[in-house]
This record gives structure tokens, sequence and C-alpha cells, in this order.
């Protein structure tokens, strides 16, 4: 499904050349559920941008179910993330003045999707996350783990094939932390990709394949089994 | 863009601008105000010019005025002759009248002077006219009660005087009939023979008509004319009409050229396209007052549309992520502001108009909407929304959705 060769990501700042990510290779199969950790400033949100296609690459091969996706139009690349893959957020990044179920329709919006059939399926998905009877509140109105589930609908309301959850958990309490990774599993049973960046060891290891970097490469990457050994 | 992505983008736009009413309005407020001056005082020009044009058509149609005097210029406003000496003679005026009816339809000799008019205990001032029958028929200018002195007045010399309705109002209780009364002149006991119709300005309502000889017996004490009043049969000849009695009065007065003249002609087309240029200067000169207030609106919606896109860089940066084209949010922020502008715009066509009619009813102004105005304004105010929209919403669409999403 996701196929990475030698890429790198470089910020110029100043006369210094950040190396955000430095010849990474990575292959993430089709239904995988990957952890990806490693210390603040190591790279892991700049690879979770390049495989959500948010960010491209400075050189190197990433290539899509398929696809090279290096080279690609801002537009085909807004074509693809709305297609193929969800966002979620440390901090949900919901619209704030949309209530939860225009919030899932955002997609859907993008998708060209027509409004009715928009509604309908909004509605279904948060049912799946068990959101109904909140589906006119706004954000504010919401607790964390709620507002978190909204962003999760919201991701999958297009049926992607990679769901990208960078630090989902990072802003909740442990007990919703829990909610939200039980939800993961359950996706990942029904062949979502899934690919999470967290600093925590007990959510990280609810994944089946932790990948380990610092300085922009790989240094571990192992099934979780081995990692807890 | 699809109607698809057209509809989403009026319903976000609408939602965004519903949501913050209170900026959306005062956004909206400079179009609104540019759209409606623009409209108001184009509608105030225009009032002016059509006014100006009927007050000079109710001076006659197709008149020209023989002065006496070497000045030139163009004025058919009847001005103070007393201090210029008349120079126009009875042989010009039979040289005008033997003129074929084909070149002038009737003329009006004209001499005035000021006088003292006393009816009773009663006293005012007006300008005092001799002329012949012919008057009112060249400066269609009419007695509306009792009649205009009479062909026997004129030939007998009699002190006959129609009045102004001024010059009635003035010295007559209302509703009193002035025909028969003795009213004086200087003086000397003149007879009401009617009222004039009335005019509306102050020089033709506080005017007193009495026959030439009369007036030049008991009044000016000359023989000669202070103007000739002449309707030209056809307007579209009046050029070659006046030059034609500019050459037999240099004749008749013997003399070689038009720059040794004791006369000048005033043409009345001369005027009233001096005077057109005049006010559709003055129109021009207002449109451009409000085009720039309406330029000024739309630095006001690109000002706040800017503030907007760095507001919601956030949302943005969301809306990219989820799949938002660059050119799904240049269209959202270009809706949100062509709404902006253009409802700015139909409230200030609605201001616009609801002002120019006020301005005519309870300003007594003069005022012609017009439509050009109306449409002008409307397509302003799009392509305002297009052009000071469009910049802001380029903006917008080409963020970086990574530095976007990171925006505090
Ligand atoms: N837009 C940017 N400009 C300059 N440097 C950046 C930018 N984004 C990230 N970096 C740098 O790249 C490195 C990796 O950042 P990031 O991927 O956010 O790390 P992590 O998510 O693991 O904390 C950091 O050193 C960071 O400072
Ligand atoms: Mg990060």
């Amino acid at each position: 499904m996701i196929k990475i060769k030698n890429i790198s990501r470089h910020y110029q700042m100043g006369p210094n050349t950040v190396k955000a990510i430095d010849d990474l290779t990575l292959n993430i199969a089709e239904g995988e559920f990957v952890s990806i950790v490693g210390p603040s400033g190591s790279g892991k949100s700049t690879l979770m941008n390049i495989i959500g296609c948010l960010d491209s690459p400075s050189s190197g091969k990433y290539t899509l179910a398929g696809e090279e996706v290096a080279g690609l139009s801002r537009n085909r690349l807004a074509g693809i993330r709305n297609k193929y893959i969800g966002f979620v957020f440390q901090s949900f990044n919901l619209l704030g003045r949309e209530s939860a179920v225009e919030n899932v329709e955002l997609p859907l919006i993008y998708a060209g999707i027509p409004p009715k059939e928009r509604r309908v399926r909004a509605m279904e998905i948060l049912k799946r996350v068990e959101l109904d009877g909140r589906e006119f509140h706004q954000p504010n109105e919401l607790s964390g783990g709620q507002r978190q589930r909204v962003a999760i609908a919201r991701a999958l309301a297009v049926n992607p094939k990679i769901l990208l959850a960078d630090e989902p958990t990072g802003a909740l309490d442990t007990k919703t932390g829990a909610q939200i990774m039980a939800l993961f599993r359950e996706l990942q049973s029904e062949g979502v990709t899934l690919i999470m960046v967290t600093h925590d060891p007990d959510v990280a290891s609810q994944a089946k394949r932790i990948v380990q970097v610092r300085d922009g490469k790989i240094l571990v990457d192992v099934p979780v089994e081995e990692w807890n050994r | 863009m699809t109607t698809f992505k057209f509809t989403e983008s009026v319903k976000m736009s609408v939602r965004s601008i519903a949501s913050n009413k209170g900026r959306s309005f005062l956004t909206a407020l400079g179009v609104m105000i540019g759209v409606a001056a623009v409209i108001t005082l184009v509608a105030l020009g225009n009032g002016t010019q059509k006014s100006v044009e009927q007050s000079l058509e109710s001076l006659g149609s197709n008149l020209l005025i023989l002065y006496s005097g070497e000045t030139k210029g163009t004025s058919l406003v009847r001005r103070n002759t007393s201090n210029i000496k008349p120079s126009l003679t009875e042989e010009d005026l039979e040289f005008l009248n033997s003129l074929s009816p084909a070149l002038i339809t009737v003329s009006a000799p004209e001499s005035s002077d000021s006088g003292q008019i006393k009816f009773g205990n009663k006293n005012t001032v007006g300008t005092v006219i001799g002329t012949n029958l012919n008057y009112p028929e060249v400066r269609n200018f009419y007695p509306i009660y009792g009649s205009f002195f009479s062909e026997n007045d004129l030939a007998a010399r009699k002190p006959a005087a129609v009045i102004g309705a001024r010059i009635y109002k003035d010295l007559f209780e209302d509703g009193m009939d002035p025909v028969g009364q003795k009213i004086r002149i200087n003086g000397v006991g003149f007879t009401v023979t009617g009222i004039m119709e009335e005019k509306g300005s102050s020089s033709s309502d506080t005017s007193i008509f009495i026959p030439m000889s009369t007036f030049q017996k008991y009044i000016s004490g000359s023989d000669m004319y202070a103007l000739i009043n002449i309707q030209a049969s056809d307007p579209d000849t009046m050029r070659e009409l006046q030059t034609h009695i500019e050459n037999e009065i240099l004749r008749l007065h013997k003399l070689p050229n038009m720059d040794a003249a004791d006369f000048y002609i005033a043409n009345q087309l001369d005027l009233l396209n001096t005077l057109q240029g005049v006010t559709s200067t003055f129109t021009l000169l207002l449109g451009s007052i409000a085009a720039i207030s309406l330029l000024v609106g739309g630095i006001g919606i690109m000002n706040i549309m800017l503030v907007a896109v760095t507001e919601r860089t956030r949302e943005i940066g969301i809306r990219m992520a989820l799949g938002a084209k660059s050119s799904d949010i240049l269209s959202q922020f270009l809706t949100e502001a062509i709404i902006l502008s253009v409802g700015g715009g139909l409230i200030g066509i609605f201001l616009g108009i609801t002002t120019a009619i006020g301005a005519n009813r309870f300003g007594g102004m003069a005022s012609s909407i017009s439509i050009n105005s109306v449409f002008l304004a409307f397509g302003f105010s799009v392509v305002t929304g297009l052009f000071f929209g469009g910049y802001p919403a380029y903006q917008a669409s080409k963020l970086d959705p990574i530095e976007a999403l990171r925006y505090e």
C-alpha cells in the first residue's frame, strides 16, 4: 500500500539545512496497524504529512496504492487526500462554527457528494463512533473524547484506505484515550490501514508494528511483540 | 466552476457572512454607500440638467435674441438693458418682419427699465417691459387671466399694462380682479388688462408688459429698442439665419463687420449646448466622486477579506487536508466577497433610489434616476467583489496546507 524509498525532507533555515526526514525507507502493507514513536523533533509529523500527501519529499520515491506521488500537482494531491486518506489530529481540528454532522460532511463536500446523501452518510458514521444524539452539537459543546470521535468520523467519511493519526490521544485522558484506541483496533479489524504517531508507550503498543524514528531516520522497525520484550 | 461547487461555495459564504453579521454589514457598508452615492448624485446631476433644459425651452422655441451693444455673449436671460444704449431701430424690426415665414415665425422688440409700481397704498418694484403683441408667442409666455394689451393700445400709445404673477400677489388682495384697475408705474397711471402665467423665475414673474409705443413715450423717451426677440421657423437653419440677420443689420446700421457691430445675436442652441456641456461635466464630476467612494468600498472589502483569510488560516488548512482543492478555497472566498459586495450593491441601489426620490419629493431638488447609473453601479459592485475579493481569495488558495494547519 505504502512504499517509501530513500525519501528526504529538508528545510532551509537560513544558512542551515534541517533534515527532518533523512534517507528513510518504509513499506506498510494494506490493513496494518503501525505506531510511529520517537523523541520530539525526530520527524514523525513530517513523515505523516508526507504519507498523507500534505507534504512532498525533497527527494526519494513515494508510491501510494501503486501511484507515484512525488511530483503530482497540488490538485491531484488534494484529490488523493480526499479519496484515500483520513486525518486525525491531536488538536482535533474541527471547524468550531459547524455542528458535528457538518464537520463530518466536509470531506464529502469536496468528494462531490450531493447534500442529502452527505447527511445520511455523516449521520451513519457518527452513529458508528457512538455519537448519535450529538449530531447537531457544536464542537465546544462536546467533551475532548467526543470531539476526537467526531474527528475520526470525519476522517472515515469517505471510506479512506489509510487513517493517519498524529498523537490522537495526546489531548485526552487515559480513559478516553483507551476508548479511541478500542475504536482504532475495531477499524483495523475492518481492513483500514492505520498509522499512528504517539508518545505514550501504552498507546503505541496497541498497534501491531512499531517504527521508531530519530533524526529523520528509522532506528527500530519491529512487530509489537518484539518491542514489548 | 461546476454548479455543485457554486452552490457549495454560496452555502459556505452565506454561513460565514451570517455568523459574523456585524462585521459583514460594516464590510458591505462601503459598497452600499458608494453605490447609493453614484445613483443619488447622478440622479441629481441629471435632474439639474433636465430642469435647466426645461427652463430654457420654456423661454420659447428656436429663439434668437438680437441685442443692442457690442458685448458678445450667449445670454438669453434678460439682463438689465437700461445701462446699454439701445441701438436697434424700427427699420431693423421691419427688415425682420419682411423675412419669409419660412425663416422667421414671429419677432417682438423689447426694451425694459426698472419701475416703482403702486396700487392704492401698496408698493413694489418690477421690470417694466415695452414690447408688441408678438411677445407672448415668441417667448412662450401668455396671460393666464384677462388679456395681453391690444392692437389699439399699441397704436394709440395707451397706458395699458399686463402684470406678472408676483406683481399681482404683491399689489392685490388674494382673489381680487385686477382687470380695469389703475396702477401707477413711476407715477404714471396704467390700466391693468391681465395677469401673466407664473413662470417660477422672479425675472419673469416681476415683469410688467406695456405697449412699446407707450414705453417710448413715458419711460425711455427714445424710439430705439434694447433687443428684438426672434423666433426662427426651422431649428436646423438657425445658424445660417443668424449670419443672414447679422449681415443685413450691419448693412442697415452702415457698419463694415461684426467687430464694429453695435449689436449681437444670442442663439438658443448655443446656450443649450453650453449649458448641456456644463451640466454633463457636473454630472460626470458627481459621478466620479461617487465612483471613488465605490473604490474605497472595494478596498474595505479587500481589507476585511484579507483579515478573514488570516483569521481562518487554520480552517483553510483543515479544508485542504480533507481534500479541498485550491480552486475550492478560491471560490469559497471569492464568492463570499462577491456576495458581500453585490449584497451591499443591492442595498445601495435601494438606498440611492430612495434618496434620489426623497431629495426630489421632500428636498425640492431636481432628480432624475438614470437606469444606466443603476446598472453601472451594480456592475461596478460585482467587479469590486471580483477584483478586491480576488486577491485575498487567491492568497487563501495558495496557502500551504501544513503551514495553515499549524497556524495558531
Ligand atoms: N516548516 C518547517 N520549517 C523548518 N523546520 C521544520 C518545519 N517543520 C518541521 N521542521 C523541523 O523538522 C524536524 C522534524 O519536525 P517534526 O516532523 O514536526 O517532528 P516531530 O513530529 O517528530 O516532533 C524538527 O527539527 C523541526 O524543527
Ligand atoms: Mg509532531
